[in-house]
């Protein structure tokens, strides 16, 4: 519950939270005008983590960007490759002369492996939330959880962080050998493990006071200011591009989408920190249905001799070179969010532009809104329940 | 009364303990100076360094261990004390070469006896302790060019002096009390409350913003506690009519097997709920999760500690352990008998004198130990509550729960109608106590907690419904 100043002396104080501040989640800067332990003022201050990952798009060959995009958001680089492939396979699909299609094996495992980062994602999300509120112990149980699915990610692809997996018409590697059951069997001690840490810290009173009835965005608010992804649907926007405008083979899944409904009950609102928090945590859940649903339906290899690269992958090296001339926006649902790819291509190599539209970037622009007349305390605790990754606000 | 006492009385005064012990070792009744400065030395200081510190500094690994163990980590357990021991047996075989060191080293770690000790201690990470202290030591004394040199420096002192001072009328056992005053209780609050100003120098003269709100938080929010910390202990008072610590522990005497029968936190549920209280409170007095406003580390950087480094540090965080303690034994002597054991205090107090003394002192710390871990086992598990939440807990809900606590003692005070004449301890003579009956306690227990348990389902039916997809994520049903 935010409590207004009564007695506003005039005075403030400056504070600048970042760009090394233990909460700001990397190297963001905001800098508050306080009056006392009264937010007034909020200005996000940014490009500290600009890497001019844009300018590097038109610079490269179109699959050597692949890479790139790990990096505009590395605590979910699975979505951010799968997001910037599909962009480029639907250039490619603009004339029937380069039109790829991507093998059912290789949908399956896009779709497997995007969910799985987003569990990984969205438990980083949680987990430095309850760490921004003063709980530490919640962050390290859902960061022993990620590093399950980072061990499954490094046999698949080698890497632990920013896999560079998913390529253009299909992704690297076909699944190793016992996957589905290192799958399965993560998933299975994940669920218990998940009912542990909400009964840790999901349902704790402080932790529920905390968040409830804080930095409370309306639904018309978050349609207006462009939220997407968990902070649009913590403020009751049933709205999901997996099941609304759905990408692969999203459309069979039938993906269920959580909204926010004023969870933590009292002093609840809709479209409140709690609520932002819970989404992810229910949208958590809904990914490891979604896990199994794809294991249950993924395609076994195909034989050699029918198709030589495996069955995870289409052979694009020949059309990416001479894609079509053209330009395409593609929006996909990356755990952060809609993560929009806008590329334009003049018929060469090279892109000629690449532009990436991400959520954090939406969610950073509504802090100053947000923030006033919140607690100093609540400023972290805004931030991370907006779940911001800077690389993704800068790129 | 014991011989002990009958030789205090003709002492200088000091305290029974230092008297005792001057005439003891000069060998007459009227010691000598040198005689009572040894006693007072050897009574007034050995706790504190032989007990306090160790345990405040064993502390910080201690937190580090549970912590470790809470979080599924392993915690320090690669750092033993190889390294001091070596340091050791260099200084003192200095006359011999150095191979002929390690030779003597390599055979004194190969004792059947150290061997398993250094194995444990590595992996405890007990060196850690002297790793961490050598750093602390090392460490660049900076002092930021916006600070106020005088206040930035003598902060940590003061801090040092708030947790440490208290433990003087803490008794720690029947003869080791460093200081019996009649106004002990007092005296102790009194004296921790000089940590406020600690703090508050801190963040003050720090020149920097995180610690000026660190320091202004504290002193809101150690101001604020104050009052239930106060409230608890005078309920303490109104029922044993005493101020004296040492009285109030020798009081909680308990004859027969179930001595804990006698404790103050079992005479009534409003002294047990002033006992919680106290802990609670006590919790914001040390500025430990939930209530660590003043650190507040994802917030305020380091609050009030922000610009502090090495030595000066570690004089912060030595208070805070040692406050942690001097809660715990707070806590243990005004409502768990003191320094009494649970079950069997009769025998113990048979003792003879030293062994009694230690298995007092012994049990003390045990009571302290348990409210040491079970804090930091709070530290671990819960988030921290907000500055207004903090606040409206103080006054909204604590003061007002002291206020009926301490109603509810006067209460039953009044409706025990008279006094048993109590039960002389040791040397301290017998202190009256309200008498309840068996009837009596159980009216007094039965309709307190009756209320209680109707008043939490009350308010659970009213605010307790969790959102259904709350109870589903928690493994309930949807």
């Amino acid at each position: 519950m935010t409590i207004e100043a009564t007695t506003p002396s005039g005075e403030r104080m400056t504070l600048n939270m970042g760009p090394h501040h233990p909460a700001t989640h990397g190297v963001l800067r905001i800098v508050v005008e306080t009056d006392g332990e009264v937010v007034e003022t909020c200005t996000p201050d940014h490009g500290y983590l600009h890497r001019s990952i844009e300018k590097i798009g038109e610079c490269v060959e179109w699959p050597l960007f692949v890479p790139y995009t790990d990096r505009v958001d590395y605590v979910c680089a699975m979505n951010a490759n799968l997001a910037y492939c599909i962009a480029a396979e639907q250039l490619l699909n603009t004339s029937p002369t380069t039109a790829v299609t991507v093998p059912q094996r290789a949908e399956c495992i896009r779709v497997l492996v995007a969910e799985l980062n987003r569990i990984s994602s969205h438990l980083i999300a949680v987990g430095a939330m309850a760490m921004d509120v003063g709980a530490y112990t919640p962050f390290l149980h859902g960061i022993a959880q990620r590093e399950h699915v980072n061990d499954i990610f490094e046999r698949l692809c080698g890497q632990r962080l920013t896999y560079n997996y998913v390529t253009i018409g299909g992704v690297a590697f076909d699944l190793y050998e016992n996957a589905a059951e290192q799958i399965t069997a993560f998933l299975d001690a994940f669920e218990p493990e998940m009912v542990r840490f909400n009964k840790l810290i999901t349902t704790n009173t402080i932790f529920r006071d905390r968040c409830a009835g804080v930095a409370v965005v309306s639904r018309d608010e978050a349609i207006a200011w462009g939220l997407v992804g968990p902070n649009l649907r913590g403020s009751g926007v049933d709205f999901d591009l997996r099941r609304d405008e759905p990408y692969g083979i999203y459309g069979k899944l039938g993906v269920r989408v959580p909204v926010g409904q004023a969870f933590a009950g009292r002093h609840g609102v809709v479209g409140d920190c709690y609520d932002r928090y819970l989404v992810r945590l229910l949208e958590i859940q809904e990914s490891v249905r979604l896990c199994r649903e794809v294991l249950k339906i993924l395609p076994p290899p195909a034989a050699k001799a029918a198709d030589p690269v495996g069955g995870w992958q289409a052979d694009v090296t020949k059309v990416i070179k001479r894609p079509p001339k053209g330009e395409v926006h593609c929006r996909t649902e990356a755990p952060r969010g809609e993560m929009g790819y806008f590329l334009v291509s003049d018929g060469t190599k090279v892109p000629w532009r690449v532009r990436v539209r991400t959520g954090s970037f939406s969610a950073a622009g509504i802090f100053h809104k947000v923030m006033r007349g919140a607690f100093l305390a609540d400023v972290v605790a805004i931030i991370g329940s907006f779940d911001v990754v800077v690389p993704e606000i800068d790129r | 009364m014991t011989p002990a006492s009958q030789q205090a009385t003709s002492g200088a005064g000091l305290g029974h303990a230092v008297d005792a012990l001057a005439a003891w070792l000069s060998g007459t009744p009227e010691p000598g100076w040198f005689a009572t400065l040894v006693a007072i030395l050897v009574v007034w200081i050995a706790p504190m360094l032989a007990v306090v510190f160790p345990i405040a500094a064993l502390g910080q690994i201690a937190e580090r261990k549970i912590a470790a163990a809470i979080q599924r980590r392993h915690g320090p357990n690669s750092v033993g004390l190889e390294g001091p021991l070596r340091l050791l047996f260099r200084a003192l075989l200095f006359f011999l070469p150095r191979a002929a060191q390690d030779k003597a080293l390599a055979r004194f770690c190969a004792l059947p006896v150290v061997r398993p000790v250094l194995h444990m201690a590595r992996r405890l990470g007990l060196g850690q302790l002297v790793a961490d202290g050598v750093k602390m030591l090392g460490k660049e004394d900076i002092v930021p060019a916006g600070a106020d040199g005088l206040v930035f420096r003598l902060a940590p002192y003061l801090a040092l002096i708030g947790s440490f001072l208290p433990f003087c009328v803490v008794p720690f056992s029947h003869h080791v009390v460093m200081l019996e005053t009649p106004v002990g209780a007092l005296f102790a609050i009194a004296a921790a409350g000089i940590t406020v100003m600690a703090l508050k120098m801190a963040g003050w003269g720090s020149g920097n913003k995180w610690s000026l709100l660190g320091g202004m938080r504290a002193v809101a929010q150690l101001v604020s506690y104050e009052i239930p910390v106060g409230l608890a202990v005078a309920g303490v008072v109104l029922w044993s009519g005493t101020l004296d610590l040492h009285a109030i522990a020798g009081q909680q005497y308990h004859p027969g097997f179930f001595s804990l029968l006698g404790w103050n936190a079992l005479q009534s549920p409003f002294l047990l709920l002033l006992g919680a209280i106290l802990f609670f409170a006590g919790l914001a007095e040390c500025q430990r999760t939930p209530f660590d406003m003043a650190e507040a580390e994802s917030e305020l950087v380091s609050g009030f500690n922000t610009e502090y480094s090495g030595l000066r540090w570690g004089m912060f965080a030595m208070a805070e352990y040692t406050e942690m303690l001097l809660i715990g034994a707070l806590v243990a002597t005004l409502f768990l008998g003191g320094y009494q054991s649970p079950i069997g205090e009769e025998w113990i107090m048979a003792l003879p004198v030293v062994l009694e003394t230690l298995v007092h002192g012994a049990i003390l710390v045990a009571k302290m130990l348990a409210t040491f871990l079970f804090m930091m086992w709070i530290r671990w598990t819960l988030p921290r509550l907000r500055v207004d939440q903090v606040m409206r807990l103080c006054w909204l809900q604590l003061v007002p729960l002291c206020l009926l606590a301490l109603f509810g003692i006067a209460l039953t005070m009044l409706a025990a109608g008279g006094t048993t004449p109590g039960v002389a301890y040791g040397r301290l003579p017998a202190r009256p106590r309200p008498d309840l009956g068996v009837l009596g306690h159980l009216v007094a227990w039965g309709v307190p907690l009756l209320l209680g348990v109707l008043i939490v389902r009350a308010a659970r039916r009213k605010h307790g419904q969790m959102h259904p997809a709350l109870r589903q994520l928690t493994g309930g049903g949807a």
